[in-house]
């Protein structure tokens, strides 16, 4: 094994798991500034680590630490001890692994060899997805059941009666994607959205298959578990659901999982509708061939978002006690981000001096298309935070009737229709 | 006595495809979101303790004092009305003899419990002389240990009346 194969799987491992173990602290963050704002309200902001705040970001790690040191109660009435304990293990892992066959960047060419820039590089994709987005229910149903608990089995039997209501809708809504794309691989997939249609306008997914993203959105919302669909858990009704006898870590990793089942579902959303890692109208090719102008842009951009960004911060970023540390916070904010556009901008600069090589020009279109992607992830994550303080929950029969009677005879259709098309213009 | 029909709504294709209505509502809470990031100052959390409600009003029924007169004793007569009327039986008053011949009798003791305290104000209009109020304003109190709860005399006559627009919790 060379050693820049090595360092490329290592950085795509390590991509995985900042995208979903990573984000999950960033996105309970989210979610409650969000809700927060929605709801005309501030949200966590007064947890600081010597006056830094970032936001409230600071709260999520002190929860995360909570979660960690807290006591490890299991109740005595508790009798499949063991799987109690693997149910989290189960919804962690089946979330995470999920997440590993997403593709960051275009395929990675240094020193003339071929690098994929999955953690997991399989042919599956799609497949791989569905297997272990099906497989973590397990975990709900296991956790539910061992608890011994009225409350914890209704939550489970929800999230089975659940499942089986959109899984079908889900898979189908994906076929007819399949059909259009040739293709299982997910790059195969993203690179596909890279074309244009009629020399203007993005193949995106959604665009050339709307009926199927509307479906996938609404079904993987009930794949993550979140609101309009979290009916497994329905904290008003049955406590808290399948996860009412956990705490401390155990239930920090339902807690977790939840929140990478989010990033997942958003990922494939993002691969599979949105362009995944492509800019529209830039593909690979062009973004290669044209590096120097894209560099000089970043050159224009990042200061421009820097400035503006530090000017919300020192309007909005204000603590009423003049003498507490915390007011010192978007001093320290502006020397970092001065010092962190300084380094890029020399960087970009010296680059752009120097001129670039084959292999820099792959590496820095490689780095704009993961950036291309977060940002994607990051947006797709907010409309499901968006959506989860806008929508009331669905009951669940309410849910079997729209995955039954709704979503699965359109999603039929869809395929009926599709397959039609590409047969017919022999695509 | 005409039947009227009421419109039952929900039936139309577009109300029954969820999704209009779905996108207005996620606009109503986008305008939201947006606003409030913009300018952190429109939402109307205060932050405590730093920043003060100012709402408090000159009506507002706050930890208790005692009143003076002119010459600045205690105006309370130990006539326990208050103690009478207390629904929560948080006062307790002992009487004694007034020496300084303003009046007849005087509170020797006079302790309210703020634990016991329903802050219903039966007290105030018991009183004949007016010498118990509760417009200091103060909201907030606290303390380590019970006891501290336990208002006594001095304590009361020291509560001030709560200043215009300002309270002094």
């Amino acid at each position: 094994m060379s050693s820049v194969l090595l360092v490329v799987v290592s950085v795509n491992v390590i991509l995985a798991l900042l995208f979903s173990i990573g984000a999950a602290p960033i996105m309970v963050w989210l979610e409650r500034r969000v809700a927060g704002f929605i709801q005309d309200r501030l949200g966590p902001n007064r947890c600081n680590i010597k006056g830094i705040r970032l936001g409230g970001l600071i709260q999520s790690f002190a929860d995360m630490l909570k979660l960690v040191f807290k006591e490890d109660f299991r109740s005595s009435t508790i009798r499949e001890r063991f799987l109690f304990s693997l149910s989290p293990v189960i919804v962690f892992v089946c979330a995470f692994l999920a997440f590993m066959v997403v593709p960051f960047a275009d395929n990675l060419v240094l020193f003339d060899e071929v690098y994929v820039m999955q953690a997991v590089p399989v042919e599956l994709g799609v497949l791989w997805f569905l297997a272990f987005a099906g497989l973590g229910v397990y975990g709900i149903m296991i956790g539910g059941w061992a608890s011994n608990n009225k409350y914890s089995l209704l939550g489970s039997i929800r999230s089975s009666a659940q499942m089986i209501s959109y899984e079908a809708a889900m898979a189908l809504s994906l076929v007819s994607v399949l059909v259009t794309y040739g293709s299982l691989n997910l790059v195969d997939a993203v690179n596909f959205q890279a074309q244009l249609i009629f020399g203007f306008i993005p193949a995106w997914g959604v665009l050339i298959q709307p009926v199927a993203t509307i479906i996938f959105i609404i079904t993987a919302f009930a794949e993550a578990n979140r609101t309009p669909f979290d009916i497994a858990e329905g904290e008003s009704e049955i406590v808290g659901g399948f996860h009412t006898e956990y705490s401390a870590m155990r239930f920090g990793l339902f807690f977790v999982g939840e929140y990478v089942a989010m990033s997942t579902s958003s990922a494939f959303i993002v691969t599979l509708f949105f362009g995944g890692y492509h800019l529209p109208w830039l593909d690979t090719q062009v973004l290669k061939g044209n590096m120097p102008t894209v560099l000089a842009v970043a050159m224009v951009v990042i200061p421009l978002i820097s400035f503006i960004f530090m000017r919300w911060v020192y309007k909005n970023n204000i603590w009423l006690d003049k003498n507490d540390a915390r007011n010192k916070e978007s001093i320290w904010l502006l020397k970092i981000l001065l010092f962190k556009n300084v380094v890029i901008l020399s960087l970009l600069g010296y680059a752009l001096f120097v001129g670039i090589g084959e292999n820099v020009t792959n590496i820095l279109t490689c780095i704009l298309q993961v950036v291309t992607f977060a940002i994607k992830l990051l947006l797709v994550n907010f409309f499901f935070i968006w959506v989860r303080w806008t929508l009331p929950r669905f009951r669940y029969d309410q849910l079997q009737t729209l995955g039954w009677k709704v979503l699965m005879p359109l999603a039929i259709a869809n395929i009926f229709i599709t397959a039609t098309f590409i047969v017919v213009m022999g695509v | 006595m005409g039947v009227k029909l009421i419109k039952r709504e929900g039936n139309t294709f577009k109300e029954k495809i969820y999704l209009p209505a779905i996108f207005n509502g996620l606009k109503t809470t986008f305008s939201h979101f947006i606003r409030n990031l913009k300018d952190t100052s429109n939402i109307k959390t205060i932050c405590y303790p730093e920043e003060q409600p100012k709402d408090i009003t000159s009506n507002y029924r706050g930890v208790h004092r005692l009143t003076k007169r002119e010459d600045g004793t205690i105006r309370c007569v130990a006539c326990f009305m208050c103690a009478t009327a207390c629904p929560a039986e948080c006062i307790f008053i002992e009487a004694k003899e007034r020496e300084d011949g303003i009046d007849e009798k005087m509170p020797s003791v006079f302790t309210i419990d703020l634990l016991e305290c329903v802050f219903c104000g039966l007290c105030v209009e018991a009183c004949p002389c007016d010498a118990i109020r509760m417009d200091t304003g103060i909201f907030s109190f606290s303390a380590t240990c019970r006891e501290d709860f336990l208002l006594d005399k001095n304590r009361l006559l020291c509560n001030e009346p709560m200043k215009e627009g300002k309270n002094n919790g």
